[in-house]
C-alpha cells in the first residue's frame, strides 16, 4: 500500500500484468451509502470483479470529542460518552465512569454494581440485535430486520422505564447509577428474558439455517488469527478468529467474576463465524442478566462522592468489553476538575483498520457482507 | 515473567535509555528516550507483548509525549510506555512494522498532536480534513468556536458573550457564538 497516494479519484490507470493487460479500476463506496452504516467512504481498487486494495476514509462525523472532554469537568463528560457509540450508550458510560472511579479509588455499592452489569448486558443484546437486523438487511433478508427491532424495542422500553431515556441514557454516575429500578422493573425484565430466549431459535431459522445466507457468509472475509492479533482486533472480531479473548473474563472489572458464562469462539475466521459469535453472545448475555437479577441485593445505588470530582494526579488506561470489543479510556488527571488528557480507544476504529486485510481478494458483491460483519458505528470511529 | 523481572531485564539491556521505571500491580510503567523507543518496543513485542491496546499522545506544554499501552493475550502483565518528545520538532520512529495496529493510531496522533512518525507507510491526517491547519489537541491550539469551560458558580465571572465574540468570521452565520450555558448543579 506504500507510495501510491494520493490516488486520483474517478480516473482509471492501466497496470501491466504478466501475460495480459488488465484495466485497474477505482470504485468509490460512500460516504452516502446505505450499507456503510453512517458516513464512511471506502475507495476500492478493483481488478475486474476482485478487490485488490481498499482505503477507508473516515472523519466525516468527527466532532472533537476528546477536545470537548478536556474542556468539561468529569461529570459533564458522561453525556458526551453516550454519543460515542449511540447503539451501546450504556457500555460507553460504563467504561468512562469505571476509568474515573479507578483513578479516584471509589468503591461502588453492591446494588449499583449489579444494576450496571444488568444494564450493560441488556445493552449488549440490544446492540447485537441492531447488528443482526441491519446485517440481514444488507444481505437482503428483510424479515430478520423486523424481528430484531421488535425485541430491541422491548429492551429500549426497559431502559426508558429505568432511566427515562430511550437512546442516550447517561444512566451511570461516577460512584454508582443515577437512580434505582422502578418497582415492577425486575419482573418486567424477567418476562422479557423468557420471551427473548424463545426468540433466539427464530433468528437461527431466519438467518443461520438459511442456505442463501450460509453461502454468502461462509468463506468470505477471512481474517487470519495472527493478523487479528497484529491489528489488535477485539470483541467478536477476535473471537471469530478462534481466540477466546474476553475482557470480562481475562481482565475482570466490576463484578463479572461472579457470573457463569461462556465465551463463544469460532475458528472459521469468516463472516459466518462473526455471525455465530454474536448470535451466541446474545444467549450468554441473557444468562448473565438472569444470574444478576437472581442475586440482586438491596441497598444504596450511589456511593458518597464529592460534588466536585477531583481525581488525584496520575494517569490510567482502563479497558472494558463493549459490544464491539475493547473500549479503552485513557485519562491523565492533573488534580483539577477536568481531565488534562482524555482519549478514547474505540473498538470499531481499530477493527475497521483491518478491513483492507479482510477485503483483499473478495468479490465486489461481498464488500457489504464483510463490512457489515465488522459491526462499525461511525459515532465512535470518528469521535 | 513477573513485572519486576521484566523491568530488570529492560534496565540491563537498555541501561541509560530508560529514564524512569516502576512497577504498579501487573503494570510496568516506563519512560524511554525517543532514540531507543523502537528497540524497546521491538524487545517488548518479542518477550510476549503482542497486543498494542492503545497509542496516544499528550501535550505537557514543555514537551509532547507518545504513550503506548501494551498487553498480551497470554499473560496478565501490561506495559505503559511513555516517550517524551521535543515540542518544536516531534519525530519518532514508527512502530507500524512491529504492530500493524499502530497504523491508524499513529495517524491520529499526527492529526491531533502533530507528532511525525518516521517511516510510517501512510502518513496522512485521518480524522480532520487534509487542509486543516494546526493540531487541535495541543494545549495552545486556539479557536474562537470553543466554548470555554465554566466552573460551578463561576458563570458570572466570564466575559459577556458580546464582548468576547470579537469580529465574526466571514464564513460563519452572522449571529454571535452561543453564550456558555450555565452548568446544572
Amino acid at each position: 500500500m506504500e507510495g501510491e497516494r494520493p490516488i486520483p479519484i474517478g480516473t482509471t490507470a492501466v497496470i501491466e500484468r504478466t501475460g495480459e493487460t488488465m484495466e485497474e479500476m477505482y470504485l468509490n463506496m460512500g460516504p452516502q451509502h446505505p450499507s456503510t452504516h453512517g458516513v464512511l467512504r471506502l475507495l476500492l481498487k478493483l481488478d475486474g470483479e476482485y478487490i485488490t486494495d481498499c482505503i477507508p476514509y473516515i472523519g466525516y462525523l468527527h466532532r472533537c470529542h476528546e477536545k470537548i472532554g478536556e474542556n468539561r469537568n468529569y461529570t459533564q463528560v458522561i453525556p458526551y460518552t453516550d454519543r460515542l457509540d449511540y447503539l451501546a450508550s450504556m457500555s460507553m458510560n460504563f467504561g468512562y465512569v469505571l476509568t474515573v472511579e479507578r483513578l479516584m479509588g471509589v468503591k461502588v455499592p453492591e446494588r449499583a454494581e449489579y444494576i450496571r452489569v444488568i444494564m450493560a448486558e441488556l445493552q449488549r443484546i440490544a446492540s447485537h440485535l441492531i447488528w443482526l437486523a441491519t446485517f440481514g438487511l444488507d444481505l437482503g433478508n428483510f424479515t430478520i430486520f423486523i424481528y430484531c427491532f421488535r425485541e430491541r424495542e422491548m429492551i429500549l422500553d426497559l431502559f426508558e422505564a429505568a432511566s427515562g431515556q430511550r437512546l442516550n441514557y447517561s444512566f451511570y454516575r461516577i460512584g454508582g447509577v443515577a437512580m434505582d429500578f422502578p418497582d415492577d422493573w425486575v419482573a418486567n425484565c424477567k418476562a422479557f428474558l423468557d420471551w427473548f430466549k424463545q426468540r433466539l431459535p427464530e433468528y437461527d431459522a431466519l438467518m443461520g439455517d438459511n442456505v442463501l445466507f450460509q453461502k454468502r457468509a461462509q468463506g468470505v472475509g477471512i481474517c487470519d488469527p495472527k493478523v487479528a492479533v497484529d491489528y489488535a482486533l477485539s470483541g467478536p472480531m477476535i473471537r471469530s478468529c478462534g481466540i477466546q479473548w474476553d475482557l470480562r473474563r481475562h481482565d475482570p472489572y466490576s463484578i463479572y467474576d461472579r457470573f457463569e458464562f461462556e465465551i463463544p469462539a469460532f475458528d472459521t475466521c469468516d463472516v459466518w463465524a462473526r455471525y455465530m459469535v454474536r448470535r451466541r453472545e446474545m444467549a450468554e448475555s441473557a444468562r448473565i442478566v438472569e444470574q444478576a437479577l437472581a442475586q440482586l441485593p438491596s441497598g444504596e445505588v450511589m456511593a458518597k462522592v464529592p460534588k466536585n470530582i477531583k481525581p488525584p494526579a496520575g494517569q490510567i488506561y482502563c479497558r472494558t468489553e463493549s459490544p464491539r470489543g475493547e473500549l479503552g479510556f485513557y485519562i491523565i488527571s492533573d488534580g483539577s476538575t477536568k481531565p488534562y488528557r482524555y482519549k478514547v480507544r474505540s473498538p470499531a476504529y481499530v477493527n475497521l483498520s483491518a478491513l483492507p486485510e479482510m477485503l483483499k481478494g473478495c468479490l465486489v458483491a461481498d464488500v457489504v457482507a464483510v463490512l457489515g460483519s465488522v459491526d462499525i458505528v461511525l459515532g465512535e470511529i470518528d469521535r | 515473567m513477573r513485572p519486576e523481572e521484566l523491568l530488570d531485564q529492560l534496565k540491563q539491556k537498555f541501561g541509560e535509555a530508560i529514564t524512569e521505571g516502576e512497577v504498579k500491580g501487573v503494570e510496568v510503567r516506563l519512560t524511554v528516550k525517543p532514540e531507543s523507543s523502537w528497540e524497546v518496543c521491538r524487545f517488548l513485542r518479542d518477550v510476549g507483548f503482542e497486543y498494542l491496546n492503545c497509542l496516544s499522545g499528550a501535550d505537557w506544554m514543555s514537551h509532547l509525549e507518545v504513550v503506548y499501552d501494551l498487553s498480551s493475550l497470554q499473560h496478565p502483565n501490561k506495559v505503559h510506555l511513555r516517550v517524551p518528545l521535543n515540542r518544536e520538532n516531534p519525530v519518532i520512529r514508527t512502530v507500524t512494522n512491529i504492530w500493524r495496529a499502530a497504523n491508524w493510531h499513529e495517524r491520529e496522533c499526527y492529526d491531533l498532536f502533530g507528532v511525525r512518525f518516521d517511516g510510517h507507510p501512510d502518513h496522512r491526517r485521518i480524522l480532520l480534513p487534509e487542509d486543516w491547519v494546526g493540531y487541535p489537541l495541543r494545549k495552545d491550539y486556539a479557536d474562537e468556536r470553543l466554548v470555554p469551560y465554566t466552573d460551578y458558580g463561576m458563570e458570572e465571572k466570564l466575559p459577556k458573550p458580546e464582548a468576547a465574540a470579537g469580529a465574526p468570521k466571514a464564513a460563519s452565520p452572522p449571529k454571535a457564538p452561543a453564550p456558555p450555558r450555565p452548568t446544572e448543579s
